[in-house]
């Protein structure tokens, strides 16, 4: 199992394409961009203009993938959201970090065996898609 | 063989294509369906769950050991966002015992002997076999799809809340989670398709991101903009020839080929909303 030591790293990384599209979540103070340059080596807290949020920069820490460094915004005592500074460009870390593609959504017809959805009621069922294939048989 | 029952409030289809499967193993199939129920409801006030929140319970049954102890571990993987036991509330593992108890249902079937199969239990998906046309229904119009995946020996689960309504609540607030209009997982087990949907929904945009990390899981997120963010990896179905009437069947054991009623002849082109 490859999940022992990289779950960590890999559930902070995962995060990285979010940026790219949820600035809601952003404080004002961090709008940076995913990758930025790396700060001090020892952790460095800073404040915004606000009374609460801090963000503090992780040390750099050798994995045996190579290097991480994490930035942890805090709103008070809750962490806001956490940015990958710096991930090691290893392939096994690479390939990890989930390609998330974007489109549009369709709306089809098409062939199928079954449907799922959220959860159906017994009552909602009678006009559901799947009642209709199962009727078919 | 095709059976249509309904347990635990939603229906649950099952259909065989193995040749003469035996309607035993199905029986049994339903007889756990209504057993977990009973024992893991939390609208049955005589559930094990119920006993057990109120304490009059000691110890819980391994089985409801199982189910809490996958709570916990979505929990915490969630930053609590994915919470059984909300604060004011009583203990509810509902979004584990879903997906939990319909996996267990279908390697009764596994262990009869079926071999290509399809159980649907209100809109979560254990294929067997395959490959099966999958699809996902789309989050506004419920006579639509809004994606079509080929699925073989993978299960699936969407949460979204154009059913219930808004009965996912984020754990960090308390509040229904509203991010996302749809979240589709498709994993190795329903156990854990169906929690990661469900936890996924419940961490809205972020959860897109979450779920994809997981190993062997893939995701197909609609988010409040109406945006599709899917892994790459999800296994949405080749699309025909544009003019062909429809798709061939291909399936080893033929059977028909089901067309959704209600929905034009063939497959319509793609239409961008």
């Amino acid at each position: 199992m490859k999940r022992a030591i990289p779950v960590l790293v890999l559930s902070v990384a995962g995060l990285i394409p979010l940026w790219r599209y949820a600035p809601s979540h952003e404080t004002g103070s961090s709008p940076a961009p995913a990758q930025v340059a790396a700060p001090a080596s020892t952790p460095s807290v800073s404040s915004s203009g606000g009374t609460t949020t801090t963000v503090v920069s992780g040390s750099l820490v050798d994995t045996e993938k190579g290097p991480v460094r994490v930035e942890v915004t805090f709103d008070g005592d809750e962490i806001a959201s956490v940015r990958m500074l710096r991930q090691p460009d290893h392939p096994q870390t690479t390939a990890a970090v989930p390609r998330l593609i974007e489109e549009t959504l369709q709306a089809q017809s098409a062939d199928i065996d079954t449907v799922s959805g959220a959860t159906i009621t017994s009552d909602g069922y009678r006009e559901s898609l799947q009642a209709a294939l199962d009727a078919k048989g | 063989m095709r059976r249509v029952e309904h347990v635990m409030g939603f229906p649950v289809s099952v259909r065989i294509d193995d040749e003469d499967f035996p309607e035993a193993p199905v029986d049994a199939l339903f007889a756990w369906l209504r057993e977990a129920d009973a024992r893991f409801s939390p609208f049955r006030p005589d559930s094990e769950v119920s006993r057990l929140d109120r304490g009059e319970v000691s110890e819980p049954s391994p089985g409801l050991r199982e189910v809490l102890d996958l709570c916990e571990e979505y929990r915490i993987a969630t930053g609590g966002a994915f919470d059984a036991r909300l604060p004011g509330r009583g203990l509810d593992p509902c979004a584990v015992v879903k997906g939990w108890s319909v996996q267990k249902g279908a390697e009764l079937l596994r262990a009869a002997g079926a071999r290509r199969f399809c159980v649907n239990a209100g809109g979560d998906v254990i294929a067997s076999g395959g490959p099966w046309r999958v699809g996902v229904r789309h989050p506004e119009r419920a006579d639509r799809l809004c994606a079509v995946l080929d699925v073989t020996d993978r299960a699936l689960a969407t949460s979204a809340r154009y059913e219930r309504g808004d009965h996912i609540l984020d754990g960090r607030t308390g509040r229904p989670a509203t991010g996302l209009l749809g979240m589709t997982v498709v994993a190795p087990t329903l156990t854990e398709a169906d929690t990661v949907a469900t936890a996924a929904f419940a961490l809205g945009v972020e959860g897109v991101a979450w779920a994809a990390a997981r190993e062997h899981c893939e995701v197909f997120a609609v988010d409040a903009g109406r945006r599709v963010l899917r892994s790459a990896g999800f296994p949405v179905a080749e699309a025909p020839a544009p003019g062909r009437a429809s798709r061939k069947p291909t399936r080893r054991t033929g059977g028909p080929t089901h067309r959704v009623r209600g929905v034009a002849d063939g497959v319509a082109p793609p239409a961008a909303l």
